[in-house]
């Protein structure tokens, strides 16, 4: 029952899924490390009511499945506020929420993996609070932070793929409906292609971070 | 990667909507948890396995009262967040059909037109179940001795 033929045909189809399959979960990687960035930053603060808001937020979204979350916007978020929400910014910001909490979590940790000796250190010299980050502990922190930030990184764009639950068609709606198209026969080769663009993708990212990892001279695990 | 089983392996097995996600899922975390026992074995210590040989103990033997003990110390942290992850990950199961928390979420919706609430609701539902995981393997972990959770 493996399928043939169907593969050549939609090959175009299959690579423009694909694309837009980077685009989705390329934005909203940026969108997802600009504000996990700033949530992990906030979780370090020095005062603490600034401390708990973050982390509730990151609870909660890391305890909620990614598809209750896109439903939520998808669905429950147009009827709250009387708007219309199409496919595509509601799967970004999603997604970008998703990997937000996540990145939250990397920095946090990446912060507080740098000794508090250097800290005190940078405060003996005279720096100040906003220095002491972005000059000593943010530095040491990055290459830290390499390694796990590339499996957020990943999870993220596999996640993109439950986009397609919403109607929007990228990589693996392609797939889909392809499959739906020829009543799911003979379409194994199809999705075999779709399930191998995944790997192509987050393997060269995988690869992409090793390099990093050299690169920056840090510890090589 | 979950959802693609999902597709890919009624193609040339005829599985139930249930049997299809419970396999996938397990397939899936097998390779997460294949990567935690590895990383677990390499954090315990060479001297150990020899200390163990030293007292005469056969490989099984080793393994049972002496290797095993420590590695579900040290692994118990990660197991924790991957339970964690795969209840989390079984919502999923909804877009084959599986009757389970999602799947029934969306369809009240789609009945009453009230997502805002019942969305809320179900989170509310995952987010209890993954902190009272969190909070009963904490407890197991602290009597087991293990080292801090991460989450």
């Amino acid at each position: 029952m493996i399928g043939t033929g169907h593969l050549t045909a939609y090959l175009y189809l299959l690579v423009k899924g694909a694309l837009v399959t980077l685009e989705l979960s390329f934005g909203a990687l940026i969108l997802g490390t600009a504000g996990g960035v700033l949530l992990g930053l906030l979780r370090t603060a020095r005062t603490r009511p600034l401390r708990a808001l973050p982390l509730a937020y990151i609870e909660i979204v890391r305890s909620t499945p990614f598809l209750i979350l896109l439903f939520f916007i998808y669905y429950g978020l147009p009827l709250a506020l009387n708007a219309d929400i199409p496919a595509y910014p509601a799967a970004i910001v999603a997604l970008s929420v998703h990997c937000s909490a996540y990145m939250a979590e990397v920095v946090r940790a990446g912060l507080q993996s740098v000794p508090l000796g250097q800290t005190q250190a940078a405060a003996a010299l005279g720096l100040r609070y906003r220095q002491i980050v972005r000059l000593v502990i943010l530095p040491q922190a990055m290459l830290v932070m390499v390694p796990p930030t590339i499996g957020v990184y990943i999870s993220t764009i596999k996640e993109s793929s439950l986009a397609s639950v919403i109607g929007f068609v990228e990589l693996l709606g392609t797939g889909a409906a392809i499959r739906e198209s020829n009543a799911g026969r003979n379409t194994a080769d199809v999705l075999g292609f779709v399930a191998f663009c995944y790997f192509v993708i987050c393997f060269a990212l995988s690869r992409l971070g090793r390099w990093l990892e050299r690169r920056s001279g840090g510890k090589t695990r | 990667m979950l959802y693609l089983l999902f597709y890919a392996l009624p193609v040339g097995l005829r599985l139930s909507a249930l049997q299809a996600g419970v396999l996938a899922l397990a397939v899936n975390s097998t390779a997460f948890c294949v990567e935690i026992f590895r990383g677990g074995l390499s954090a315990i210590p060479h001297g150990q396995y020899e200390a163990a040989a030293s007292l005469g103990l056969r490989r099984v033997h080793a393994f049972r009262l002496v290797i095993f003990p420590q590695l579900l110390r040290v692994v118990f942290p990660a197991l924790g967040n991957q339970v964690i992850s795969v209840v989390l990950g079984s919502s999923v199961a909804s877009v084959v059909g599986v009757p389970e928390l999602t799947y029934e979420t969306l369809s009240i919706g789609s009945i009453t037109f009230r997502y805002f609430e019942i969305f809320v609701l179900a989170a509310v539902f995952y987010i209890v179940a993954a902190q009272a995981i969190s909070l009963v393997w904490r407890a197991v972990g602290f009597a087991l001795g293990a080292p801090r959770s991460a989450r």
